[in-house]
């Protein structure tokens, strides 16, 4: 009844995030085939952050460490971090979650974006000392306390992207999962497809316009 | 004013990923913090790349992370070590860029200076590039992608005007005779997979001093 509740809530909320402003629920849409991950994942997710932000919750630490450090694990791997380097640059992600808890801004990322984030940014630092500082570098800067409409939104958020994605072609979908988590450059994707190079970037091209007509984010 | 030249969205996705080198990381990172419009494409693939991270198979962690974690959950924090940007008319580069710009630029031929920020690996390069004002650079080619970005000044490359924050890729498919604008120097922020390959003897001529 809770979750209902807050179901409805998202919709009215007055502070939706940017990216996905002006999305309508898409009730037909493909549900979601992935049977391991609630839809409220998301949520949830954003939650866990801000009672480790707001209480120091470490139960709520350990929930995520239990989701994330495994995913975080893979994608370091797939990267090419050797598996001990991968293990620590998780642990060290998840310990950056714990720190800067605090700067989680609901309105501007899922909590998925926001770990991925992370993540990435680690992985830039092993690769070398100085990483530039990003302009708008969202880990940095205390984000207030998240009410609890935002983190329901950054949820709601999350899921829309993630039916957005479900209803790529499979061919556009391939292509994304690809040039995120295969651990191999453009030329060696184009490869493993079978496609010239230019087609597998135009293909990536137009996969992530269809997300963005689907989420409206036509700024 | 916002850059009017891009990144592929191919190699925003790349960056977004995380898989980039770090030369190339670094040139695209200034370009992004320049230019509106990329940063939105940036955040619209990390949301991706979030969503796709909860799709990971996930990988166990060592046994006893979890505690090993909670433990170094009340460590103090280390101070940040870096001191704050300086950049008054530059497009957004880290000090150490300008750092290295300042002790390692030399001279390679009237008017033009290099100054080397990373080397490797193989042969790839990132470096500081500056050409005097009106200067053409060789007329050369390029072997795998040259991501570059306009810092200060600008240059007329085939058509089009380069102003601060514009970023090209140039790869194989390019033969081109870059050009500076009269106007002033140009500061220019490179990252080549392999050294440029010049097409004419003045080219040939010069590129073992110039060294890029």
């Amino acid at each position: 009844m809770n979750a209902i509740a807050c179901d409805i809530d998202a919709w009215n909320a007055p502070h939706r995030p940017r990216l996905l402003r002006g999305v309508r629920p898409q009730p037909r849409a493909k549900v979601n085939p992935r049977k391991d991950i609630a839809p409220a994942s998301g949520v949830r997710h954003a939650e866990l952050i801000a009672a480790v932000s707001e209480r120091a919750d470490r139960d709520a630490f350990a929930e995520l460490f239990e989701h994330f450090a495994p995913r975080v694990k893979s994608y370091m791997l797939r990267l090419g971090a050797a598996p001990e380097a991968a293990e620590e640059l998780a642990q060290e992600a998840l310990l950056t979650v714990w720190r800067k808890a605090a700067s989680f801004d609901p309105s501007r990322a899922a909590a998925s974006t926001w770990i991925f984030t992370i993540a990435r940014n680690l992985h830039i630092d092993a690769l070398r000392r100085t990483r530039p500082p990003p302009a708008e570098d969202p880990a940095d800067t205390p984000a207030g306390p998240a009410t609890p409409d935002a983190l329901v939104a950054a949820g709601q958020d999350e899921a829309r992207l993630r039916q957005a994605i479900a209803t790529l072609s499979h061919e556009q979908a391939e292509v994304i999962r690809l040039s995120f988590y295969a651990d191999q450059p453009h030329a060696e994707i184009a490869v493993a497809l079978g496609l010239p190079l230019g087609t597998v970037k135009s293909r990536l091209r137009l996969a992530m316009g269809r997300l963005r007509t689907l989420l409206g984010d036509q700024a | 004013m916002s850059p009017t030249q891009h990144p592929a969205e191919a190699t925003l996705v790349d960056y977004a990923a995380g898989t980039c080198d770090a030369g190339r990381t670094l040139v695209i990172a200034a370009h992004v913090a320049a230019c509106p419009a990329c940063r939105q494409a940036v955040r619209l693939a990390e949301a991706v790349g979030g969503v796709l991270l909860g799709d990971l198979e996930p990988t166990p962690m060592g046994a006893g992370a979890l505690d090993a974690v909670l433990a170094r959950l009340d460590d103090p924090l280390r101070p940040d070590p870096r001191p704050p940007a300086q950049r008054p008319d530059w497009i957004a580069v880290p000090p150490p860029v300008l750092e290295a710009a300042r002790r390692r630029k030399r001279w390679a031929a009237p008017g033009v200076w290099v100054a080397p920020i990373t080397r490797g690996p193989g042969r790839r390069s990132s470096y500081l590039l500056r050409v005097g004002a009106g200067m053409a650079m060789p007329r050369h080619t390029h072997q795998g992608v040259e991501t570059i970005l306009v810092l200060k000044g600008a240059y007329e490359d085939r058509g089009v005007l380069y102003g601060p924050g514009d970023l090209a890729e140039n790869d194989e498919t390019v033969d081109h005779r870059p050009q500076v604008t009269r106007e002033g120097e140009c500061v220019c922020l490179v990252n080549a997979e392999a050294p440029l390959t010049p097409l004419d003897w003045v080219g040939r001529l010069f590129q073992p001093f110039v060294g890029i």
